[in-house]
């Protein structure tokens, strides 16, 4: 029943370079930005790391640049920042549409870019009370050997619940980590791997310091599935990015979240292009979506539901992004 | 807002007393009283949803450093409850635990982390029984009995009828029977549970700062669990952060605290979190409905056949009344001519529920408002005209024997009605609007008390002094809704001096007269008019002390605005000031009483739970609700709520208001989206987040009318106001669906989820008729 947060040393680096250096100095640390996923997960005893590497002071991560190449936003960027730029807002709206819906104003405020692409898997056996979980036996993903969700499977079914993730995917993103081997460039997507328990692809101590967007996107838009109009994570959360020829599609690139343990770009939109966005196309994007998500009873709400909101979202988005 | 002027003019709104101290941060809440020096308490809950302890070794955490005191089941062999009949439930377990949550034993300690490991040092051993979680399962034949006395795990039957239903039907038109489901749900008050007990070993005393809405009960419960005598204990109300029936019961954790501070000789602050705060629960329960109406085909009632069946959870608590409610409040909104009840209070391995606004009368309220309005289309009338076929026409008593003294509802209905433009919009309105109404009413306290003792309903006391000041002494808890505003202005008003010359104390056991506290709705009907019969008191003696000084007849005196004055007369006039001091020669300070009490033919009929219901006057009110539906993601938004209230008299039109909006609020929680889930006994619901209370993004404008009756018996006129609201909502919001895109829903609350299963089995069956079409 604690909701104590257990005793932590807290470490304030001003360079990204001291903070990877505290990170190899103390190997059990957790890098904490925000705040609001890691802290919450701390009271309820799932984490409780010895030091915690405080990312706020280091002025590099609040980089944000926008120039010839793109947009460069700094890993540090709150959400609330990214919500109110204009040049998001005008020509990446998919990712002003995705910050603006995170949360509350006060986890907008506190939260950052880098927090909420990082931002652990959920799951109604695991977001609770260690009284809770203790009961429960725990489970796979923390201290148990069991999933709760599909006990006959070996791995973790938590769903990463990210909304910048699949904005930033459709609108090609590729990001900046920072490790002890230096600094690696890669598109988004390979961040992400379909295991709740371990789904990102980074090294032990690898930091993400920046995302990178091309300079001249397509029209996108984000909307996503909740059970009330704030706070809620997303039972299914999709991003889309639509360029067109006419009436025809030239790219589509659609991307989920909510309801698998990674948010993922789906596959198949390359051969839509040239199509007319009709009735049929959307009716074959619905059934790509509900073939292609996988939810399961990690949410309140029934997975069912969330596949066919999540191929009811991607319709509409397309139809809303269709040339008038 | 707008309130009817009726034949007197609407009165005027006043910030409430205590207004400023909450929104400048400066009110105390009981979590942050002065604790200096205090331990701090934790509670070990049971891990398992049913079970027999058969080792408890709390050895270790007793002698962990800075551990100041261990209680156990051992401590307290008292079983503590709400009704005289149906206490069986312990502070702390003893040989049994039947929820998950359940308190088995608790630590106070210097600091939270060493409380923490104390905890985590107690030795516990449970050997598993069978749990059920649903009424089918804890009826189940070869079900084993949580509690020994309750055969079939049934708390309470209750059967009642009245009238002839069979002539009822046998005469109707049209006879329609559905089944309803509304889940449990929370109070989700914001202010966590929290409590503050201090014994002081030299005098014997033990005092208790806590949540309470009901400090006379928790009284009782102290003075009985912990076997000490009532006047050694003095409970005393901070500042509450809401309560909506949460603390309407002495709660386990109170009791705990206040055994953890006796066996520690000192003070002890227990905080409770979400988490707990969600399992101590006492909210409505989980239930399911079986309604059968018949109808003429002009919409006159002709029958009805109500059946209820409530997961109560693991102990007795409110249950009884809950169960009686549910069918006695069927009634004294219609005249319904024949009707037969059957209620069933199960237990279950889950916590235990309780008293929620609208106690009792929100789910059966939702099923008949749903099955009327589904009746009405069938038979081609407006769901306005199908409910003015049916009104009750007071001064009247109900057949279950209700009382009826004034009745607002035929203006309420006008009200919403004009103002959503219903006449001209139904049926109008674009593909995924819908408009939907309802109505509902609530009691102004039950009129006769829970525990009965033959003294007033309510007590108030006023004092006055040199100072001038007037200190109006209540019990009354007020826990936001007002209540303490209303006693100023009641006594204020009656003495007419400025409302800033009375003071008002409240809910402090040592200071003021017991009151029984905050719930079903009573406070202003009982305590406003015990208040302003001490005021009439306490006036009639000052006029009496101006007639003397004036050298006139006290008929002759009048008093106004401070003022006594014999006629016109200017010269004669007396300052307030001047007749209080006058007042007092002699006396020295004045203190003096008024009372309130119900007249026994309101207590209700004479038949078994006939008590449960009875009130002195009900408030109505009828809502308009407007929805946007999705149907591609089955998502509801409601776009605007017209509501109207009868409270009899707005005695603040600014508190009713609020009021009004925030039953209208809740009621939309519960239709929209919330409710309690439990995993194998284990709450998955208890957190903020996963507890899906609306936002401020999901709130809609709430356009409130004020209706006012005068009810002959109200203060000035008042019936309640806080709880009325309510239950028209969720029938409301359903009607407004089924307006909106033709899905008729039985579950609550009406989640994304739930109107997209509607939406998929709809496409099914057309297909399938489309099929069969085909063969054909």
């Amino acid at each position: 029943m604690s909701t104590l947060l257990p005793t932590f040393r807290l470490a304030a680096p001003r360079t990204v370079a001291e903070a990877i250096a505290a990170r190899r100095d103390h190997p059990a640390a957790r890098f904490v930005a925000g705040g609001t996923d890691l802290l919450v997960n701390m009271r309820r005893g799932i984490s409780s790391p010895d030091v915690l590497i405080d990312l706020s002071g280091i002025d590099a991560l609040t980089e944000f640049r926008i120039d010839d190449n793109g947009v460069t936003i700094g890993a540090g960027v709150t959400i609330a920042a990214l919500a109110r730029h204009e040049v998001i807002a005008a020509r990446y709206r998919a990712l002003a549409q995705a910050a603006a819906s995170i949360a509350g104003p006060g986890h907008r405020a506190m939260g950052t870019v880098g927090g909420n692409l990082c931002l652990d898997t959920r799951c109604i056996y695991y977001n609770q009370s260690e009284w809770w979980r203790h009961a429960n036996a725990y489970c796979l993903k923390n201290r148990g050997d069991t999933c709760h969700v599909a006990p006959q499977g070996q791995r973790c079914h938590a769903a990463f619940s990210g909304d910048l993730a699949p904005a930033l995917l459709v609108l090609g993103a590729e990001i900046d980590v920072l490790g002890e081997q230096g600094l690696r460039r890669l598109p988004l997507s390979q961040l992400y791997i379909e295991d709740g328990k371990a789904h990102l692809a980074l090294a032990d101590g690898e930091l993400i310091t920046a995302v990178r967007l091309p300079p001249a996107p397509p029209a996108s838009a984000y909307a996503k599935i909740r059970t009330r109009a704030a706070i809620d994570f997303p039972l299914a959360g999709v991003a889309v990015a639509l360029a067109t020829s006419g009436p025809a599609i030239a790219s589509l690139d659609v991307a989920l979240t909510g309801t698998n343990s990674r948010p993922f770009l789906l596959a198949g939109t390359d051969a839509l292009a040239g199509r007319a966005i009709d009735d049929k196309l959307l009716a074959e994007v619905d059934r790509l979506v509900q073939k292609q998500v996988q939810p399961m009873r990690t949410t309140l709400t029934s997975a069912n539901y969330r596949r066919v909101a999540a191929a009811a979202l991607a319709r509409r988005l397309i139809a809303d992004l269709r040339p008038a | 807002m707008s309130v009817d002027a009726g034949t007197r003019p609407p009165r005027r709104g006043v910030p409430l007393i205590d207004g400023v101290e909450k929104v400048t941060g400066r009110a105390r809440y009981t979590a942050d009283l002065d604790h200096a020096g205090a331990l701090v308490g934790r509670i070990l809950r049971s891990p398992v949803s049913h079970g027999e302890i058969v080792g408890l070794d709390v050895s270790a955490a007793r002698n962990l450093e800075g551990v100041a005191a261990v209680v156990t089941g051992d401590d307290c062999p008292y079983t503590y409850g709400v009704l005289p009949i149906a206490m069986n439930e312990y502070p702390l377990a003893r040989g049994r635990v039947r929820y998950r949550g359940e308190p088995i034993a608790a630590v106070a300690a210097v600091d939270a982390e060493t409380a923490q490991r104390a905890l985590e040092l107690i030795e516990l051993k449970i050997r598993e029984l069978p749990a059920y979680y649903t009424p089918a399962e804890a009826r189940a034949p070869d079900a084993i009995l949580l509690h020994d006395n309750k055969p079939g795990n049934v708390e309470r039957e209750v059967h009642h009828q009245f009238g002839d239903i069979d002539v009822g039907f046998a005469a109707a038109d049209l006879v329609r029977e559905e089944t309803f489901s509304c889940a449990e749900i929370n109070h989700a008050q914001i202010e966590p549970h929290a409590s503050l007990s201090e014994f002081d070993p030299l005098t014997g005393r033990l005092t208790v700062q806590t949540v309470s809405q009901v400090g006379y009960y928790l009284h009782l419960m102290l003075a009985r669990c912990l076997d000490m005598d009532t006047s050694r204990i003095r409970v005393i109300k901070p500042f509450i952060g809401g309560g909506f029936g949460a603390r309407v019961e002495a709660l386990n954790f109170e009791i705990v605290t206040a055994l953890l501070a006796r066996a520690a000789n000192g003070k002890v602050l227990m905080e409770l979190s979400r988490e707990e705060t969600f399992i101590t629960h006492r909210a409505r329960p989980h239930t399911d409905i079986r309604l059968k109406l018949g109808m003429s085909k002009t919409g006159r009632m002709t029958a009805c056949e109500l059946q209820v069946v409530q997961r109560g959870g693991a102990y007795a608590g409110y249950g009884i009344i809950t169960i009686l409610y549910a069918g006695s409040l069927l009634h004294g909104i219609y005249d319904i001519p024949a009707a037969k009840y059957d209620g069933y209070r199960v237990y279950a391995n889950l916590p235990p529920c309780g008293a929620m606004r609208g106690h009792g009368s929100v789910d059966t309220r939702h099923a008949f408002e749903t099955l009327v309005d589904r009746m009405a289309r069938e038979l081609g009338l407006d769901p306005f005209a199908v409910r003015r076929a049916n009104l009750l026409h007071a001064p009247t008593r109900t057949v279950n024997d209700l009382v009826v003294n004034s009745y607002g509802l035929p203006e309420c209905l006008d009200r919403v009605e004009r103002a959503s433009g219903w006449k001209e919009r139904i049926g109008r309105l674009p593909p995924g609007k819908g408009l939907g109404m309802a109505c509902s009413h609530y009691v102004s306290g039950a009129a006769k008390p829970i525990h009965f003792t033959g003294e007033p309903h309510a007590v108030v006391h006023l004092k006055l002094d040199f100072d001038g000041g007037v200190t109006a002494l209540t019990g009354a808890a007020d826990i936001g809704q007002g209540s303490s505003t209303m006693v100023a202005i009641a006594v204020a008003e009656t003495l007419d001096v400025s409302l800033d010359r009375v003071r008002v104390v409240s809910a402090d056991t040592a200071v003021t007269p017991k009151d029984n506290g905050a719930y079903s709705s009573r406070i202003t009907f009982m305590v406003g008019n015990a208040a302003i019969d001490a005021a009439r008191k306490l006036k009639e003696l000052l006029i009496a002390t101006a007639a003397r000084k004036l050298e006139a007849r006290p008929e002759d005196v009048e008093c106004e605005n401070e003022t006594f004055r014999v006629g016109h007369g200017e010269q004669s006039a007396l300052r307030f000031a001047d007749v209080v001091a006058a007042a007092l020669v002699n006396e020295g300070a004045i203190t003096v009483k008024g009372a309130f009490t119900c007249p026994p033919d309101a207590q209700g009929g004479k038949h078994r739970g006939g008590a449960v219901g009875s009130t002195m006057g009900f408030s109505y009110a009828a809502q308009v609700v407007e929805v946007s539906v999705d149907d591609a993601t089955g998502q509801v938004s409601v776009d605007k709520v017209w509501v109207a209230l009868d409270c009899g008299r707005a005695i603040n039109p600014l508190a009713v208001e609020g009021q009004m909006q925030g039953s209208v609020w809740m009621g939309m929680g519960q239709a929209l989206s919330e409710e309690t889930r439990y995993l194998d006994g284990l709450p998955a619901h208890a957190s903020m987040l996963e507890y899906r209370m609306p936002t401020i993004m999901d709130s809609p404008p709430i356009e409130t009318h004020i209706v006012e009756s005068y009810d002959p018996n109200g203060p000035m006129g008042a019936k309640e106001a806080s709880e009325g609201a309510l239950a028209g909502f969720p029938p409301a919001l359903v009607n407004a669906i089924a307006n909106a895109i033709g899905i008729d829903l039985n579950e609550l609350p009406a989640t994304p989820d739930r109107i997209m299963d509607a939406l998929i089995e709809r496409r099914r069956k057309a297909r399938l008729s489309r099929a069969l079409k085909a063969a054909s």
